[in-house]
């Protein structure tokens, strides 16, 4: 994204947090995707404060929840919010909403702690990635409307489904744990899993028609 | 194994990734295959976005006392280490996908590449790690790789050209699994060269006639 449309994006929220108008762009990005506008442009220390009070205990209990020591998971943390910051001027609403961002920054920094190299996650939105030309995917209102599905979707499972997802994302331990647990064999739980992952993206497509 | 077991490996191989538990060599070929593949792009796309759901749903948990404040501190002192190796590509090979830039050497010098047999040559790739091995093969047009079983599951990429085995043609962008123990024998098509990224958990083990001989002089 250029900085232009940084610049729109941010004018208009400023102008709609003086008359209570918002254009559709602005409507369509959440509190934290305009707070990490924010931080990106004008370095705001006390925006970043609030996004650090928001995500960072909801990021340590993801991490815990997926298999992390409680010092792993707090240092997972800080490294992503460190990165966070850091990177903030690179983040791009138009690919990512704010928690799917710092998701993906979480899930590198947990990589590289496995890992002695660190290596950044590609940018799956930049046409350089693509062999071939893809669909144009780099859309606000598109992006927003995805991310707003999923989180209805999940909103409605049945609370043994939304277990399933949410083990999608366990550590290879936690996996190996639940196949003991259970009795069933390592690769009955993964399928299980990709299962329900399959059921989800059904829902999605449905609701999508 | 059949092009259905295959396709849900395949989903296995991108929920790996997306909760980041693959080792280097299959984190970077399902790169690959997403660059070539608009379908697992979009699949990876909604994993991530399923990712940062669930962060979002998650009941909050305080960290320890001062963790901002110790995090401003770090953040005024210290030294930004974090590199963008995709902004820093040092293999400027276009004939390879994004994603192998930085691993493989180039492959239109015939320097990189080590005669195997008749049509087939490879290349290894090391990703400084002791998980299997990885390579790329070059199959001339109508050659073929000898039939050969694995002591573990391979996972390979067509990067250009295609084959066909036992179980299935493959082209450009398309995954094949073998899961250990299963004998295969993929023929380049006929129409141009097949180049392929190969990695293997366990060493291969040839299992034609010529091939049982040779592995008895391995050993």
């Amino acid at each position: 994204m250029n900085f232009r449309v940084v610049e729109e994006l941010i004018s208009s929220l400023d102008m709609s947090m003086g008359s209570g108008f918002s254009n559709d762009n602005q409507n369509s990005l959440s509190e934290w995707d305009t707070c990490l506008l924010k931080i990106g442009k004008y370095r705001d220390k006390s925006a970043f404060k609030s996004l650090y009070e928001h995500f960072s205990p909801r990021l340590k209990s993801f991490l815990l929840r997926i298999g992390s020591d409680e010092s792993a998971a707090e240092e997972i943390c800080q490294e992503t919010m460190i990165m966070v910051w850091r990177r903030a001027e690179t983040y791009n609403p138009e690919s990512a909403g704010a928690s799917t961002w710092i998701f993906t920054i979480a899930r590198n920094k947990r990589i590289d702690k496995l890992r002695k190299d660190s290596r950044p996650l590609p940018n799956f939105n930049d046409p350089l990635f693509y062999q071939k030309p893809i669909d144009k995917s780099d859309d606000i209102l598109q992006r927003t409307e995805e991310e707003k599905k999923i989180k209805n979707v999940l909103k409605n499972l049945p609370p043994e489904q939304a277990k399933l997802i949410l083990s999608a994302y366990y550590d290879d331990k936690s996996h190996r744990k639940i196949a003991e647990e259970t009795n069933l064999p390592l690769g009955t739980v993964k399928s299980r899993i990709r299962l329900a992952i399959n059921r989800l993206r059904t829902q999605l497509e449905d609701f999508e028609g | 194994m059949n092009k259905q077991n295959t396709l849900t490996l395949v989903e296995s191989l991108l929920i790996d990734y997306a909760n980041g538990t693959l080792p280097l060599a299959l984190e970077v070929l399902v790169e690959t295959h997403i660059s070539m593949n608009p379908a697992s792009a979009k699949s990876i796309r909604m994993l991530l976005q399923l990712g940062g759901a669930l962060l979002e749903n998650s009941e909050p948990i305080s960290l320890s006392e001062g963790s901002f404040e110790k995090l401003m501190a770090e953040i005024d002192s210290g030294v930004d280490k974090d590199q963008e190796i995709y902004t820093n590509v040092v293999n400027d090979n276009n004939l390879l996908p994004l994603p192998l830039r930085n691993y493989a050497q180039d492959i239109s010098s015939p320097k990189n590449w080590k005669r195997i047999g008749i049509g087939l040559s490879e290349q290894a790739i090391n990703f400084g790690d002791n998980f299997g091995s990885t390579k790329l093969y070059k199959i001339a047009p109508g050659y073929s790789v000898p039939s050969h079983s694995h002591d573990g599951n391979e996972v390979t990429l067509v990067l250009s050209g295609g084959f066909t085995d036992e179980y299935g043609t493959y082209g450009p962008g398309d995954i094949s699994i073998q899961e250990t123990g299963a004998v295969h024998k993929p023929v380049a098509d006929e129409d141009g060269e097949c180049i392929v990224l190969a990695v293997n958990e366990g060493p291969i083990v040839l299992t034609g006639p010529v091939g049982r001989l040779l592995n008895m002089l391995i050993k």
